[in-house]
């Protein structure tokens, strides 16, 4: 059943509003925080507000405007840009929080926290995209804002990265518009709201031509291997910034993109014909491997954390292209069971970076026991990441081993399985040093601030709900299936 | 199995309790050693009461169960007591009591205490999960939580010798634990999610090669943790790495899982029928059968005491599988037996070692000459759990030789019994020499040692834990055939799996 409802508007809508008070607010630091605060919490009723609702079916939508006759932007809530939504605002709220302890001391917070939130109202104008220009606009919009973000400190390796950044992000947002004129060819429609608009009637090369094109445009923020290169430089960039745009809202976006190519755009069926998504998830299961040995291999926290960002992403997209309903409910929970165990990840390699100034992993010896709450919540992130079971990383590893099986593809099992080992063996060495390296002494117990400690806590016990509950409260199990009922026609 | 099932909490409890007492393990270390003591110690002898009561249930006819956690629309965290896991769990909980009570002395001045207790009574937790585990998913999450969970146990020392064996440790356990990951993905599309039950869910449907390619899998991803050689490479290391009271459950019962998990995979997921049709026994018997005498024949040369002890839990947990792998009701009733029968008898033997080490300062072989004049307490336990070990009549360790014995037989297998006794006869090889050691050999005294005479025997707080674990090989021997027993458990689950 369709409803319209100004909701799916208002929710990017109030982060755009949120931003241009903030620019307003000049450098006035309550007005700044509250208003960020308050419009993060008023974006969460809203999505959350609409989540019964479309947990019985129903979805949301709201025509804004009309360019052409069928052109336009519209905005549509089903079951899988509710997810998506349900998520990217829960983690605004968290990371909003954090990221006012963090940014304590930097300067230019005025220009952070106002484009901090345009990038939220964008990556939810995404998620609730109704058609495919409705989604590459805020796709692009994404990108520019991003870009002052990932420029915040301003030196010149900030300023490189940044660089880099837009040259990657542009060229892969210019195929993605190719792909929607394309398809608007093609089918006649930009719209998403089907289970594929096309068909084998437009010729087998033509489509493999137009998969290619979306699929290498939104790849490059899903960093599917060789087009991440812009990921690891990006880490310059502060860390909440890092964790909310780099490990949720711009790689996430790439990757739900690919799902709204392969699902809406192309359909499973056509795709089943076409055989071309064989391939992705050949080049998906390369990343996933390549990325994890390169990440043992790192260093520096955030860098390590990066590579481990590039593998994981994989996971979706090569859930996606396995075209199963079981490996699609993977592709689809791994957008939150990935989101919230990176988020921690990153709060708490930002929290040791403004406590003790530490960036490398051989710094930490001993850090567990100066900072145990930080780390403990380290620890149960990278559980997840490894696959163990009651974290949420084994719910996305279950169902894509078993997606992997049904589509007779078995040797996915074990890429898999050796992409949690190769976790193991990049999470498991922090883990050891935080713990068991360093002096016997007793260390004093020196937390970072609660702003910061407490979104990284929080994260965790999202991981672990996630892990151990498919009825996390606004995180519905549910929502992931009727996406996947819809898609598979079931 | 056809009993109704009674749901009941208890099994839930016998893992929460302990979950919780490693929650305030480490605010109680704070508090005060005594109250700590008394507070887990509490906890551990509820774990094991519970467990008796549960064993004495499913001995008098009844199965209970419990439904936990939806991890998935499809799929439930399932408890489910029946034989072969109360059993299991009875043996788990009494061991862990004795190892627990047996720690306030042995750990007492050592760093990082809340770790360790809050590890060590997390670790019963998880035990308690694997045998009470009613479908594969959930005996696959405790299993896992287990093996992971257990490392700071054994690099508790943190000297480089038990991080590089936790290192090796962590290795092995995490590839055994994806390799069972795998054979359960395999399962749950062959069969999906079923309740484990004896008999088997797999059928011959599926094909020879897939249901080969499941069992390997699985017996390779168990085998690491039951030691079957070549897999068994991170024993010899963990065990002297590891403090001894966490070696004595290492032994006992982690190594066990390993073997538990193999007859759940034989008994529960493939069924005996199923199994005979594959022909695959035969090979696992002499890859067992190897493991017995291979282990017993290294555990000769060891020096290190502990590294002694752990060959020879390699050599005796490949009895267990040896035994399953004749499918025969005699010989699978020996074999869990030998479970509960070597958890006590090594318990003790580690308990001995850690003695040792801390009273005398020997944790070398060659370093107890005379041990009992100064420990005689500790010596007689040590020498009566030896025989035990050996297989000596009246103890606990023939009973479960006895059985073996019997099944070899009943199968047509009487050339095993050459593996049997070889493995008896190694086991006084390199057992026996240590007791002649302690009673026959004069001590080599330092002045110093002279000085404090020659009385060196534990507290009684150490002791007591030997003494319940020496009680127990007794009364596991004499008593074997008294009703709620091991044995009358053993049959029960060895007749459904045959039946």
């Amino acid at each position: 059943m369709e409803v319209t409802d100004a909701r799916v508007v208002l929710a990017p809508a109030i982060s755009l509003i949120c931003a241009g008070l903030v620019f307003a607010a000049a450098e006035h630091t309550f007005w700044r925080r509250f208003l960020s605060l308050s419009a993060a919490l008023a974006k969460l009723v809203i999505v959350m507000s609409m989540l019964p609702g479309s947990l019985r079916g129903i979805v949301y939508t709201f025509d804004l405007v009309e360019f052409t006759p069928g052109v336009g932007l519209a905005f549509r809530a089903d079951a899988l840009g509710m997810f998506f939504s349900v998520v990217s605002s829960t983690l605004w709220l968290i990371t909003t929080i954090y990221a006012i302890g963090y940014m304590e001391q930097e300067p230019n917070r005025r220009r952070f926290f106002g484009f901090f939130a345009l990038c939220v109202s964008t990556t939810v104008g995404v998620a609730f995209a109704e058609n495919l220009l409705t989604l590459f606009l805020f796709y692009e919009t994404l990108t520019i804002c991003t870009y002052p973000l990932v420029i915040h400190e301003e030196t010149p390796e900030a300023m490189k990265a940044g660089r880099k950044y837009l040259a990657y992000t542009l060229t892969g947002g210019a195929f993605v518009l190719l792909g929607s004129i394309v398809t608007y060819q093609m089918a006649g429609t930009m719209t998403l709201s089907q289970p594929g608009i096309l068909s084998l009637e437009s010729g087998r090369g033509a489509l493999t031509l137009l998969f290619v094109c979306l699929i290498a445009g939104f790849g490059v923020k899903a960093a599917i291997m060789p087009l991440h290169g812009w990921l690891p430089s990006a880490m310059v960039a502060p860390t909440p910034v890092s964790a909310l745009l780099h490990a949720v809202a711009v790689v996430k976006v790439g990757a739900f993109g690919v799902l709204r190519t392969i699902y809406n755009v192309f359909g499973v069926g056509l795709l089943k014909e076409l055989g071309v998504c064989d391939w992705l998830a050949g080049l998906a299961a390369f990343t996933i491997i390549v990325a994890s040995v390169i990440a043992v291999f790192q260093d520096n926290f955030k860098r390590r954390l990066a590579f481990s960002t590039v593998s994981q992403l994989s996971y979706i997209v090569l859930g996606a292209s396995l075209l199963t309903p079981l490996a699609a409910t993977a592709a689809i929970v791994h957008i939150a069971n990935q989101a919230f165990a990176k988020i921690t990840m990153f709060f708490v390699a930002g929290s040791i970076q403004r406590t003790t100034g530490k960036t490398s992993i051989h710094e930490l010896a001993g850090i567990g026991y100066r900072m145990p709450y930080t780390m403990g919540a380290f620890t149960v992130a990278a559980l997840s990441f490894i696959g163990v079971p009651l974290f949420a990383g084994f719910v996305t590893k279950w169902y894509l081993s078993l997606g992997a099986m049904e589509s007779g593809q078995w040797w996915y099992v074990i890429v898999m399985l050796a992409s949690a080992l190769l976790n193991a063996a990049y999470w498991m060495p922090v883990i050891y040093t935080a713990f068991f390296r360093g002096s016997h002494d007793a260390v004093e117990v020196h937390e970072a601030h609660w702003t910061m400690l407490g979104p990284a806590l929080l994260c965790a016990g999202y991981v672990l709900m996630l892990g151990m509950t498919v009825s996390v409260p606004g995180m519905p199990f549910a929502l992931a299936q009727a996406a996947v009922h819809f898609v598979f026609g079931m | 199995m056809d009993t109704e099932a009674t749901r009941s909490l208890l099994p839930l409890l016998a893992f929460l309790l302990p979950m919780a007492g490693a929650v305030i393990a480490v605010p109680l270390q704070r508090a005060s050693d005594q109250v700590r003591n008394l507070v887990l110690a509490a906890i551990a002898a509820t774990v094991a009461v519970i467990a008796i009561v549960l064993g004495a249930g499913v001995a008098s006819g009844s199965v209970y169960e419990l439904f936990i956690l939806q991890l998935t629309p499809q799929i439930w965290m399932y408890l489910r007591v029946d034989a072969m896991g109360a059993l299991f769990g009875m043996t788990a909980a009494v061991l862990w009591t004795l190892a627990l009570v047996y720690s306030w002395g042995y750990m007492h001045g050592e760093h990082r205490l809340g770790r360790y207790y809050s590890f060590f009574i997390l670790c019963l937790a998880w035990t308690m999960g694997v045998a009470y585990a009613g479908n594969l998913l959930t005996f696959l999450i405790f299993y896992e939580l287990f093996s992971i969970l257990t490392y700071p146990l054994v690099v508790h020392e943190e000297t480089p010798e038990a991080m590089a064996a936790g290192t090796k440790y962590i290795i092995y356990i995490l590839v055994g634990g994806t390799l069972v990951l795998l054979a359960i993905v395999l399962t749950f599309f062959a069969a999906g999610d079923q309740t484990l039950t004896a008999g088997g869910i797999l059928s011959a449907e599926i094909g020879s090669g897939r249901l080969l390619a499941i069992f390997w899998c699985f017996l390779i991803g168990f085998g690491v943790k039951a030691a079957l050689v070549p897999l068994h490479g991170w024993v010899p290391d963990a065990h002297p790495a590891a403090p001894a009271p966490f070696s004595a459950v290492l032994s006992g019962v982690m190594v066990a899982a390993g073997s538990f998990g193999i007859m759940r995979v034989m008994f529960y997921v493939f069924g005996a029928d199923l199994l005979g049709y594959l022909g695959v026994m035969r090979y696992l018997t002499w890859i067992a059968g190897f493991t017995v005498l291979f282990a017993a024949v290294l555990a000769v040369n060891q020096d290190n005491l502990k590294r002694r002890l752990a060959y020879s839990t390699i050599s005796q947990m490949a009895y267990v599988v040896l035994g399953v792998s004749l499918l025969g009701t005699e010989a699978t009733i020996g074999a869990l037996v030998h479970i509960t029968n070597h958890a006590f008898m090594k318990g003790a033997l580690f308990l001995c070692a850690g003695l040792f080490i801390r009273r005398l300062g020997a944790a070398r072989v060659s370093q107890l000459d005379g041990a009992a004049k100064r420990m005689p307490v500790t010596a007689a336990g040590f020498a009566i759990a030896s025989l035990a070990m050996i297989g000596t009549p009246p103890l606990s360790g023939f009973v479960s030789k006895w059985y073996l014995g019997i099944g070899m037989l009943e199968t047509g297998n009487p050339w095993l019994l050459a593996v049997l006794l070889g493995g008896a006869l190694m086991a006084a090889v390199y057992l026996l020499p240590i007791v002649y050691r302690m009673y026959f050999r004069e001590p080599v005294l330092t002045p110093e040692d002279k000085a404090t005479a020659e009385g060196r025997e534990a507290p009684g707080a150490m002791l007591a834990p030997l003494v319940v674990a020496t009680i127990l090989t007794f009364v596991l021997g004499l008593g074997a055939s008294l009703p709620g027993m091991p044995v009358a458990l053993a049959r029960m689950a060895a007749e459904s799996f045959f039946h």
